[in-house]
């Protein structure tokens, strides 16, 4: 019969989820900047903007987290969320006027547009076996390209103004930036197919063994396709919503934000390798640098160092990612500081 | 409890280091009493030798003034690194912003929102949609540059011909009226047949590989105006990739080492070189003139340098930017 | 031959290139008997279970199930039919636990209109494991950590019971017992006879004779892609098995 030790308790299980170890990071820069600059840093206004500065990365990170579960990559959302801007206030200037209906229409384009790459992506990953790193810096080249034929290189500037002042700059739910509100919903919804509905566990089963979904029978170049939709679809949105918020298709900008997108999503405890990761971490990998960025100016360091401190947490978080793995290959379970400890133990003892 | 602690550890680490940074940053401010005015100042891009110049200026005159200056940068010259780097300087509640807005509408609400919480903003070099908000602006008279840039053109070449413009991004007020003056002059002489303008999206290779191109079309080209840094360098790059050196005459803006050392070189014929310095202190001036109550010149326009290998060791040697103050 | 095989191959052949890898292979296998499949390496074992489990097609040949012909083109045709397989390699996703890799590709999801949405009923899931390691009396000790974390016995024991929990027509074991203990071992072959005795017929691939020996009750030899030989497990020895699998006493039958 079953010899059942004790089963993990849930405590356990959250703390060793390296999201909750991340968040303690969080908080701790959090508080050392309240520490130094309560006044300014810790305030209300000051959380609201770096809340509003980090949705549409949020957006974007979602599909990413999926993506990278599956053991792949999306280098592409940048270039297609600028396509989509494009199309989307193409679509908004061809239709003209400055009212919801002309908004509602470059929303569904963009997104349209973003969801378009998104296949493509998929397609070609999953039915051509093209490695999804070279398939998305195609991809990233070609959107950007045709994002910047489609409008000759000139940025376009007019956006309806309801989608400025009640999306790009409007609050939802009182005092909560919109943007960020919107981003919320998106990340719920996310984290809720991600963590209890069978899409989910899919998306994890493919990430860790491949070879093991197909045999017990799951569809999984339909599924890769419909991962790497859902990251193209977000660029969509990230894309209308970019617009909203800058008035403009800033087609030279976005050209680091794959980069940081798939730096929050791996300090967030999402796994390079696939098959582990959460959105909540994810969340966290995203406010780590927009937090220190934020403190880092208000405190007057130079922007520089700010890059310098979330490199050094990105290859930390992986560092830690790597020890894991190599603890399960063992059978055992990580134990990072004990490591640490270990280590000085003995050469304290030399 | 084992591994909370663990996690408690590296938070802790980390808020260690965090703070020890935090902690010889803010002494690297120095000076300045408690009461002295502080003016954050937030380039189009930092480590580029137009906004250090511009730095060195504004330090200078700050100090001389008794105010503290703060200057932030994105690492590209793009609104949407910009806009974090706005909102958290405004949270960080300096008395002043001189700000150089790398979009005209992105930049808009942002600095709006600064000017609306009390801050005085200063645009310097470039401009937003509706600047009304702002207590001053101060540019280069680019239109009058890019004119001087094809006066220089002219000189070096004057049987006339083929002319082209490699520009940055479109949108960009400054660059597109250096362009527009460029035009305006070159439509007004017929022996020029203006080629038109080429984006480079301020990358070097992006703007060599446009100058290949355009020689491929028109090897007969004489003359091309650079219209920033990063433009004139790979414009170079472009004439030599297409062995057309001593053909075809780059005239660049900007006066940075780079450029200047093509100058000495040959490969580059004359230079544009803006008063970024000036650009800096008036800002300063204007500022605390806000600041004091006092009335303030709604624009000013700084001039610019012809500099050629003839002059860049005499006259317009001051003209040549820094890249430390 | 008195009772009609469940599951039948007959002359499967298939190529690689220029290797044939099955060369006119005939199989059988009867409800509520172990047959143990072996042969040397590169004999066609794995070639013959991948056929027959639907994740490899066939140039030529029939297969037959329930006495009817079939075509076993995919792992969900194999599922639908009531056979299910455990790899060499397990198959398992390391970094799920027992209970989804249990229920991977199978998930129970919520009634209603939740379930239509696609949420999974977890507990419903974790009783069904739980139910399905104690019927084997797998020593699974943990529920809720990943599998990949957990000794190479308890994953075979989470692989055996996944296969066992859906398979209840046949059940292809490939090398169960490679990578285990003696006592994991002996686990592993008394589970194989609680199969059987549930009227389950089971393939029994392995290297190891007297593995071999001690849980089958009929032994299928192939060599050079195509069966050699067939022996009642009762009436042979380990001498005869390894020359049939080398061909040293010729084509023994």
């Amino acid at each position: 019969m079953s010899v059942q030790a004790p089963p993990t308790s849930i405590t356990t299980r959250i703390v060793r989820v390296q999201a909750f170890q991340i968040l303690l990071v969080l908080i701790a820069i959090w508080v050392v900047f309240a520490i130094l600059e309560g006044d300014r840093f810790a305030t209300v206004g000051n959380m609201r903007l770096v809340a509003q500065n980090a949705a549409i990365l949020a957006i974007l990170g979602v599909g990413m987290t999926f993506v990278i579960i599956t053991a792949g990559i999306d280098l592409s959302i940048g270039s297609v969320m600028v396509f989509s801007g494009v199309i989307g206030a193409k679509v908004m200037v061809a239709q003209g006027g400055d009212g919801w209906g002309t908004a509602w229409l470059g929303i569904a384009a963009s997104v349209a547009a973003g969801l378009a790459w998104g296949l493509v992506n998929g397609v070609l990953v999953a039915k051509a076996k093209i490695p999804p790193l070279i398939v998305t810096l195609g991809t990233l080249g070609m959107a950007l390209g045709l994002a910047q034929i489609i409008t000759k290189g000139v940025d376009i500037r007019e956006v309806p103004l309801v989608m400025q002042s009640k999306i790009g700059y409007g609050n939802a739910f009182g005092d909560v930036p919109m943007l960020a509100g919107i981003a919320l919903v998106f990340l719920v919804v996310g984290g809720v197919v991600l963590h209890l509905t069978r899409f989910g566990r899919h998306t994890y089963a493919i990430g860790s063994n491949e070879e093991a979904a197909r045999r017990v029978g799951l569809k999984v170049d339909r599924h890769l396709i419909a991962v790497y939709a859902i990251s193209g679809g977000l660029a969509g949105v990230a894309g209308i919503l970019s617009l909203a918020q800058f008035a403009t298709t800033a087609i030279a900008g976005q050209s680091q934000t794959n980069l940081n997108v798939i730096a929050a999503v791996v300090i967030g405890g999402t796994s390079l390798f696939g098959g582990v990761g959460t959105i909540f971490g994810t969340v966290v990998g995203l406010f780590i640098p927009a937090v220190l960025q934020n403190g880092f100016i208000i405190v007057g360091i130079q922007p520089f160092w700010q890059q310098v401190a979330v490199g050094a947490v990105l290859i930390v978080a992986v560092y830690v990612d790597q020890l894991r793995r190599a603890a399960a290959q063992r059978g055992g379970r990580t134990n990072v500081l004990s490591r640490l400890r270990g280590r000085e133990s003995t050469s304290n003892e030399e | 409890m084992k591994r909370t602690s663990r996690g408690l550890a590296a938070a802790a680490a980390v808020a260690l280091a965090v703070g020890s940074l935090a902690a010889c940053g803010s002494s690297d401010g120095g000076g300045g009493g408690s009461d002295s005015k502080k003016i954050a100042f937030i380039q189009g891009v930092s480590g580029d030798e137009f906004y250090i110049t511009m730095q060195c200026g504004i330090e200078a005159e700050a100090k001389k003034l008794g105010a503290k200056v703060t200057t932030q940068g994105p690492e590209k010259f793009d609104p949407t690194q910009q806009k974090p780097i706005v909102d958290s300087v405004v949270a960080s509640r300096p008395d002043a912003i001189l700000v150089a807005p790398t979009d005209v509408s992105a930049m808009q609400a942002p600095l709006k929102a600064a000017s609306d919480a009390g801050i005085k903003v200063v645009l310097v070099d470039t401009t937003v949609n509706d600047p009304s908000f702002a207590v001053s602006q101060i540019s280069s008279d680019n239109e009058g540059g890019g004119a001087a840039a094809f006066e220089a053109i002219k000189e070096l070449a004057p049987d006339g011909g083929k002319v082209l413009v490699v520009s940055t991004d479109p949108g960009v007020s400054t660059v597109d009226a250096r362009a527009k003056g460029f035009k305006d002059a070159a439509a007004k002489d017929s022996s020029f047949q203006f080629l038109g303008v080429q984006y480079s999206h301020n990358e070097p290779t992006q703007a060599a590989k446009i100058v290949t191109a355009a020689l491929q079309k028109d090897p007969d080209i004489v003359g091309i105006f650079a219209t920033n840094v990063f433009s004139a360098e790979g414009s170079a790059t472009g004439i030599r990739q297409a062995g057309k050196q001593g053909k075809v005459n780059v005239v660049g803006f900007d006066a940075g080492p780079a450029q200047v050392k093509q100058l000495r070189d040959g490969t580059v014929q004359a230079l544009i070189a803006q008063q970024p310095d000036v650009i800096g202190s008036d800002g300063v001036q204007q500022a605390i003139a806000a600041l004091d109550g006092k009335s303030t010149k709604k624009t000013i326009q700084t001039g610019s340098t012809i500099i050629t290998k003839d002059n860049v060791d005499g006259d317009a040697k001051d003209a040549v930017y820094q890249s430390s103050c | 031959m008195s009772e009609q095989p469940i599951l039948e191959a007959r002359g499967l052949s298939r190529r690689f290139g220029h290797v044939t890898a099955l060369d006119g292979a005939d199989f059988d296998v009867r409800p509520g008997e172990v047959v143990a499949l072996i042969g040397d390496n590169g004999a066609g074992k794995s070639t013959l279970v991948k056929a027959l489990s639907g994740n490899l097609a066939v140039d030529s040949g029939e297969i037959r199930f329930d006495g009817k012909p079939v075509a076993i083109e995919t792992p969900t045709v194999a599922s639908g039919l009531g056979i299910e397989t455990v790899y060499q390699d397990l198959a398992l996703a390391p970094h799920l636990d027992p209970v989804a890799n249990m229920f991977l590709g199978r998930e129970v999801m919520r009634p209603g209109v939740l379930g239509a949405l696609g949420f999974m009923d977890a507990k419903q899931m974790r009783v069904g494991a739980q139910e399905a390691f104690d019927l084997l009396g797998a020593t699974v000790t943990d529920l809720n950590v990943p599998v990949g974390s957990m000794s190479g016995g308890q994953r075979q024991a989470i692989a055996i019971a996944r296969a066992v929990h859906w398979a209840n027509r046949v059940v292809f074991l490939d090398e169960p017992t490679a990578a285990l203990g003696v006592r994991q071992t002996a686990n592993v072959l008394d589970t194989i006879r609680r199969v059987r005795d549930h009227g389950v017929a089971v393939v029994f691939i392995s290297h190891s004779m007297p593995h071999v020996i001690e849980v089958s009750d009929r032994v299928q030899v192939l060599r050079m892609g195509r069966r050699v030989a067939t022996f009642e497990t009762a009436q042979t020895s380990m001498e005869e098995l390894v020359g049939a699998m080398t061909g040293v006493n010729g084509e023994a039958a």
